[in-house]
């Protein structure tokens, strides 16, 4: 047991975890995380088996990367554990003396020189310690009188302080990594939907777009309703970097896009005999054109391309190449059938008609805006914010009130032996105390 | 005077800087030191208002796109460089740190990197873009202290005749570097990691996201927890200290330039 204790909470344990957390890291930036199985087999074709079996395409949620995190987390535990109990025992033993056998305290090798014409005062040597900020307790024996000085004792509990952050940090991703909350909703501007696992229901009713003058996005604004029992329990403007709170859950604004599925197309169409027809539809409608002829757009794709297989699909979700289906009908017969292009009117190799005088133009198309809006709540947030605060406290102790620590003893015969501790900037240590040594010789 | 005759000024005066640093570098002589140390205030002063006149016509920080984040790492770096000096002497690493100085500003200046001021995304509009990238970014300049110091100390080497002399500069290269990464630490900690991740969970609706900017902050972040440990806990000094003091600056050269150019994600803009 004693020995589980001292390998888990030894340094050498910590040396190798930041190490071995380094390569894992490091692989996982090189690795695109989450993809497809074909991904992994197009770019890595010979380590896809490799990359599944240890759940590389995952990395920082395998079990090699969370059971690393998790010893990484007991090593910090029993060490700052460890460094605590002994940090205590070094405060609690003010009057405790090194000597090479029996001292209690671990000490390094530190010693600094002491002249040896100097002579201790110890009511000097006390205000020229004062004047360091050191707080001195002197306790004379009748043989020997010991000084002991100390400061920054804040700062010697700075590594234990940063440590507990970091703990309260890594439970805190923990609980975000196994008991977050996060779903996005697409919404077009008056719907509603509800967010799924919650009785709540979001609704957006109004989304606008805001440009600079040179074309890119300023903005979005989602302003929306949260919904609960049929009855709206609150409004807000939701903004990208100020998201909107109801209770648990908090609500960004994500992104946007447009939903090429139920488009409004407006077509124009010609006939030899009759005027020009203008018809307004969507995708899936009937429409008629005259007694005769009725018409249907059966797809519509913003950004045309036909891949691999000969189907149809859409490059992106811009519109860059527009383009619709339209068939038309006579008496139940087809007498046109075929792709029609928003931005070459004239291309018709995919037209197949029975009605030679039938020519039809895309006059204009709009798809709906929506709005994609994420709800997330998160119960390890507010542990990693704590966290955080903790660790930057103990950090900003460590380096910048950095415990110092002096044992001076004057024996009777004059001798006297220094016994400086610091952990920090040992040469600005040792710069102090020649000062202090320098300020007594002079009086 | 607009932005870029201000900088241009700077620029030149930070390579004279540079330059009579290497001569009193080479010919010992160190009473210059004080012109140097003069110069280099008035330099920070034009680079200084260089900013301050980008920032007051763009009405943003200025550090949003590549070539603004350079320019402002060069004025951060200035900024630690003066620090540095008048608290505890850099010494010999003074002339190389101008070095760097003056090779960031050109490259900052290369056409490849647009200048134009472009109006922000909306995820850049928040005023965690000023506390996270000025925090980190100036994290980064002392861990640019502390590599220059490092690199020295790796390439001084003990010749048999003046090995006390040698053995005095390189512990006095280790020393500004530990320094250097004493200060560099906490504030990259908290610039990078702290207020990266509240910004990240403000915009984006999570702290962390493994993204792999966020992913090599942390690998630079447990890079200097590497060096810490094995300085204070192990008692490493010297060669190894300097090895790794060196690989977490170029970790942190690949989370700035790295990440941008060659992995995919998120933090597209700088």
């Amino acid at each position: 047991m004693l020995r589980i204790f001292r390998s888990l909470s030894s340094v050498k344990l910590t040396l190798i975890l930041l190490i071995l957390l380094i390569l894992l890291s490091i692989i996982g930036t090189l690795i695109p995380q989450g993809q497809e199985l074909s991904f992994y087999q197009k770019y890595f074709p010979r380590l896809t088996g490799l990359i599944l079996f240890i759940k590389f395409d995952h990395l920082y949620r395998s079990e090699l990367f969370l059971s690393l995190v998790l010893l990484f987390l007991l090593n910090l535990i029993f060490c700052s554990a460890r460094q605590l109990g002994s940090k205590i025992k070094r405060l609690q033993n003010e009057s405790e003396f090194f000597s090479e056998a029996s001292s209690t305290l671990e000490e390094k090798k530190i010693r600094t020189k002491v002249p040896a014409d100097l002579k201790f005062d110890p009511n000097l040597l006390i205000s020229a310690l004062e004047k360091k900020r050191y707080q001195p307790k002197i306790s004379e024996e009748k043989d020997r009188t010991t000084v002991f000085a100390r400061k920054g004792v804040f700062g010697l509990f700075g590594p234990e302080i940063v440590h507990l952050g970091l703990v309260i940090i890594i439970i805190g991703g923990l609980v975000s990594a196994f008991l977050s909350y996060r779903r996005q909703v697409a919404l077009v501007q008056g719907k509603t939907a509800e967010i799924p696992g919650r009785n709540i229901s979001l609704r957006l009713d109004k989304f606008t777009t805001e440009y600079y003058p040179n074309g890119a996005v300023k903005s979005w604004k989602s302003a929306v309703s949260v919904i609960e029992d049929n009855q709206v329990r609150a409004t807000s403007l939701i903004e990208v970097n100020h998201p909107f709170k109801y209770r648990d859950l908090s609500f960004f604004q994500m992104s946007y896009g447009q939903d090429w599925d139920s488009p409004s197309i407006e077509l124009e169409i010609k006939t030899k005999d009759q005027p020009i027809r203008t018809i307004a539809t969507r995708p899936g409608e009937t429409s008629k054109i005259d007694d005769n002829l009725s018409l249907r757009v059966l797809n519509f794709v913003p950004d045309f391309q036909i891949d691999s297989s000969g189907q149809v699909v859409s490059r992106s979700a811009e519109p860059n190449n527009p383009a619709a289906l339209v068939e038309i009908q006579a008496e139940r017969k087809p007498v046109f059938s075929g792709w029609v292009f928003y931005l070459y009117p004239d291309f018709t190799r995919f037209h197949r008609k029975t009605r030679t005088d039938l020519e039809i133009t895309i006059k204009k198309f709009e798809a709906p805006v929506f709005s994609v809006l994420e709800a997330s709540s998160d119960p390890g947030t507010s542990l990693v914010w704590i966290g955080s605060m903790i660790m930057m406290l103990g950090l900003f102790a460590s380096f910048y009130l950095p415990y110092r620590e002096l044992r001076i003893l004057i024996e009777a015969n004059g001798q006297t032996k220094i016994l400086p501790y610091a952990r920090k900037n040992r040469e600005g240590f040792f710069k102090e105390i020649e000062e202090v040594l320098e300020s007594l010789n002079r009086k | 005077m607009n932005e870029f005759a201000f900088l241009l000024m700077a620029f030149f005066i930070y390579a004279l800087v540079m330059l009579l640093g290497f001569i009193s570098l080479f010919n010992g002589r160190w009473k210059i030191r004080k012109t140097i140390y003069y110069l280099a205030l008035i330099g920070l002063a034009l680079h200084s208002a260089s900013l301050l006149t980008r920032t007051a016509t763009s009405g943003h920080a200025p550090f949003t796109n590549m070539y603004e984040s350079i320019n402002f790492l060069a004025w951060a770096c200035v900024l630690v460089v003066i620090i540095f000096e008048r608290k505890f002497s850099l010494e010999k690493t003074g002339p190389y740190l101008w070095l760097i100085i003056v090779a960031l500003m050109a490259l900052a200046s290369s056409p490849i990197l647009p200048k134009d001021i472009t109006p922000l995304v909306p995820a850049l509009q928040s005023y965690w873009l000023w506390l996270h990238v000025s925090v980190t970014l100036m994290g980064e300049a002392f861990l640019a202290v502390a590599f220059v110091a490092s690199l020295l100390y790796l390439t001084t080497k003990t010749g048999a005749g003046e090995k006390a002399e040698a053995e005095r500069k390189k512990e006095k290269y280790d020393l500004i570097a530990y320094r250097a990464v004493a200060i560099g630490f906490p504030l990259f900690t908290l610039g990078a990691l702290v207020f990266g991740m509240v910004w990240a969970s403000r915009a984006w609706g999570r702290y962390w996201g493994w993204d792999p900017k966020e992913v090599w902050s942390l690998i630079t972040w447990l890079f200097y927890a590497l060096y810490l440990h094995t300085r204070l806990v192990m008692g490493w000094k010297g060669k190894k200290s300097a090895l790794i003091a060196v690989i977490g600056f170029l970790s942190a050269l690949f989370t700035f330039f790295g990440v941008n150019y060659l992995l995919r994600g998120l933090h597209s803009y700088a």
